[in-house]
């Protein structure tokens, strides 16, 4: 599979330039001679026609409307203070808040988004 | 110098203590290969308003990491070679690979070292995706010309020589001792009520705050507005004006001078403030009558009588916000920006307006998350109780609460649709609220008057609010809101406009607070005092001392805050010694 030309501009020496002839995903793609999963087809059409940005927004204007935006912003403190400041990675906030957060989405906003992606696969016609 | 080199050197950045600096792979890093590559990446930077930057090659590409083809929500592509990986694969990738640990967050254009497991920060990077948002001061309109610096000068403790020691003996009285044997010695001075001169409650609540509010108080009590001197000066003025003739002798800032020496004479007897409110009357006509009106509309009211008259007396030039002008505005004028986003190209337009206070609405209830947290957050790890305090809290309104509200994003309505300036059409956007300028004293009103204009009629929230005894505004400044909007930066790029006393000055202090019980049309102001931290209230003619939590109790509608630092700036005005 060719490479589309991204960059049109004459360029400075960026370290990204040196890559255009590679394949971004040169690993996956000797892997493609198979199908691709369901997950990946869906995921795919998600991206391709905006529908999963348009979904990210109204998840997150939801979640900040009731609050547990907030709440994570709190529990992430609370366990920055106890670890302290420079002992805190990204990935073990994200380790301990997830199964949390995951645990505290109210059902509505669950519910509101699995309506909006039926919908959204009805019309792509899968 | 490049650009981006102008920009970090203007602007002040995080101080050294809040943020790490590089990690030793990205210092590495930028050894080998300087700004180059952040900068480089501009082109790969697109902009989802209202400043999420996402990072891709193609702006049609699907990411997905290169050893697992998943899509999680974190991926990340290497600066040196463009492999992306998400959290699982990115370790082994720069394990593999040496020199290959830096990589960019492809949702968020935020550095990631993968060796480290964290983010880092760099500010070449931050002030690339800050320009390519639009976020550069270049697009900014022109900040308001009264925050130009004035140098900041130290406190200098005064005390009088001989010569102005023996000016104050001859030009004074002294106050009678408090020890002379009345009962309530040990209350402060300044403590005075006020009588009810027919539903003047609203009125007299506001007094009692703005009699203790430092600032104003300071003012009066050093006899910067001198009613005599100010009567004489209209005296001479009556043959000049053709009409106002009658609105000459009336000033509301001598009648605060007569109140204050009133007030703070040590004597305990209550005060009718009939003169302030016959003046009251002349300046806002149409409030004039034995109605309960509204203590906010009052406020503002008197406020604004104050400045018309001074303004008119020295005809002084003044700029919008900058306090210049009269002692009301000095005390109680702010600076609020508000920025409209447009939501297909991220256009933003800025305005700034003075403000004397800040209306909040009460937030609504939050059933939802609160419901559901106690039952589930058990079953979770350690540390779940915080999370159950936490949630429980969020059904009770708090003034840190409002204030988020206040400056939160807003989807405004697909009817109120804002003509974007870039893209020539109405576009949905989104508004930001936030504090250009903290006043010297902030007044925060809460909106507990609903007003339908369906069922014409008004009714009262009596929802309870919790408030701070001490409150920091910084979150709610531009350069925070603006900060946090582009995702974690450490580049702050409005720095040539900030003025650094900013960064201290944000910490405020109750000292008043003003309540209402009952309903709209039949209702009682209160006011409540905090002097040395002891809570007084004030009824009108009765003024006693209380326990904190009977104000805590209480439905507050106005807060008054007074900075806890106050800095002096270097006059503009040559003194002549």
């Amino acid at each position: 599979m060719s490479t589309k030309p991204v960059f049109h501009k004459t360029n400075k020496s960026h370290p990204w330039r040196a890559s255009i002839k590679r394949p971004p995903t040169p690993d996956a793609e000797e892997d493609q001679d198979r199908e691709p999963t369901l997950q990946e087809i869906i995921n795919i059409k998600l991206i391709e026609s905006g529908e999963k940005e348009k979904l990210k927004e109204l998840l997150r204007e939801r979640l900040i409307e009731c609050g547990w935006r907030d709440e994570m912003k709190a529990l992430c403190r609370a366990f920055t203070r106890k670890k302290g400041r420079d002992n805190v990675t990204v990935d073990d906030l994200v380790r301990v808040i997830t199964p949390k957060g995951r645990a505290s989405v109210p059902d509505s906003v669950k519910a509101e988004l699995l309506q909006r992606i039926r919908a959204f696969l009805q019309t792509a016609a899968l | 110098m490049s650009k981006a080199d102008q920009h970090h050197r203007r602007g002040p950045s995080l101080p050294d203590d809040v943020v790490a600096g590089p990690c030793p792979h990205l210092s590495e890093f930028r050894a080998r290969h300087g700004a180059a590559p952040f900068r480089s990446l501009r082109e790969c930077i697109h902009v989802r308003p209202p400043g999420r930057a996402s990072v891709r090659r193609d702006p049609k590409e699907v990411t997905v990491c290169g050893a697992c083809g998943q899509a999680p929500p974190r991926l990340y592509a290497c600066l040196e070679c463009a492999a992306v990986s998400c959290s699982l694969h990115a370790p082994s990738h720069a394990a593999e690979s040496p020199g290959h640990a830096i990589a960019v967050d492809v949702n968020r254009a935020e550095l990631f070292c993968c060796l480290c497991g964290d983010q880092v920060y760099d500010p070449d990077l931050d002030a690339t995706v800050v320009l390519a948002c639009g976020g550069g001061s270049s697009l900014r309109p022109p900040p308001p010309e009264n925050l130009r610096k004035r140098r900041r000068v130290d406190y200098r403790p005064w005390d009088p020589d001989l010569k102005e020691r023996v000016l104050i003996s001859k030009n004074s009285t002294p106050l009678p001792d408090p020890n002379d044997g009345v009962s309530s010695s040990d209350l402060p001075l300044g403590l005075k009520g006020l009588n009810n001169l027919g539903n003047t409650c609203f009125m007299n609540s506001v007094l009692q705050a703005l009699l203790h509010t430092p600032p104003f108080r300071n003012y009066f009590l050093s006899d910067q507005h001198n009613r005599y001197f100010c009567q004489q000066k209209n005296r001479g003025k009556k043959n000049e004006g053709s009409n106002s003739n009658k609105n000459l002798r009336i000033c509301l800032a001598c009648d605060m001078d007569a109140m204050f020496s009133a007030v703070f004479s040590g004597n305990r007897m209550a005060y009718s403030p009939a003169r302030f409110l016959y003046s009251w009357w002349q300046h806002a006509a149409n409030l004039a009558s034995y109605e309960q009106q509204d203590a906010h509309e009052f406020f503002i009211s008197t406020l604004d009588g104050i400045h018309e008259k001074v303004v008119k007396d020295k005809r002084k030039p003044h700029t919008q916000g900058s306090g210049d002008c009269c002692i009301a505005h000095r005390v109680f004028s702010g600076i609020l920006r508000s920025d409209v986003m447009c939501t297909s190209c991220g256009f933003t337009s800025t305005t700034y307006d003075p403000c004397v206070d800040i209306s909040l609405d009460l937030e609504p209830n939050h059933g939802s998350s609160a419901k559901t947290t106690p039952t589930k957050a058990n079953n979770s790890c350690n540390g779940g109780t915080e999370a159950m305090s936490s949630s429980q809290s969020s059904s009770v309104a708090t003034l840190i609460g409002c204030l988020d509200r206040f400056t939160r994003p807003e989807r405004l309505g697909s009817d109120q649709k804002f003509f974007c300036q870039q893209c020539q059409v109405r576009q949905e956007s989104l508004k930001q609220m936030s504090i250009r300028k903290l006043p010297l004293v902030s007044c925060f009103h809460i909106k507990r008057f609903e007003h339908s204009p369906v069922r014409k009629m008004s009714r009262k929230v009596d929802r309870y609010l919790q408030f701070p005894l001490s409150l920091d505004m910084a979150p709610y400044l531009s350069s925070s809101i603006l900060r946090g909007r582009f995702g974690n930066r450490i580049f702050s790029f409005e720095g040539d406009e900030l003025d650094a006393s900013d960064e201290f000055s944000s910490e405020f202090e109750l000292f008043a607070v003003v309540t209402h019980t009952g309903k709209l049309d039949a209702g009682h102001y209160v006011t409540y005092l905090r002097l040395s931290n002891q809570w007084y209230k004030c009824d009108d003619a009765w003024i006693t001392r209380v326990n904190e939590h009977i104000v805590r109790a209480a439905q507050v509608y106005m807060m008054f805050y007074v900075q806890k630092m106050l800095y002096y700036k270097a006059s503009e005005e040559l003194v002549t010694s």
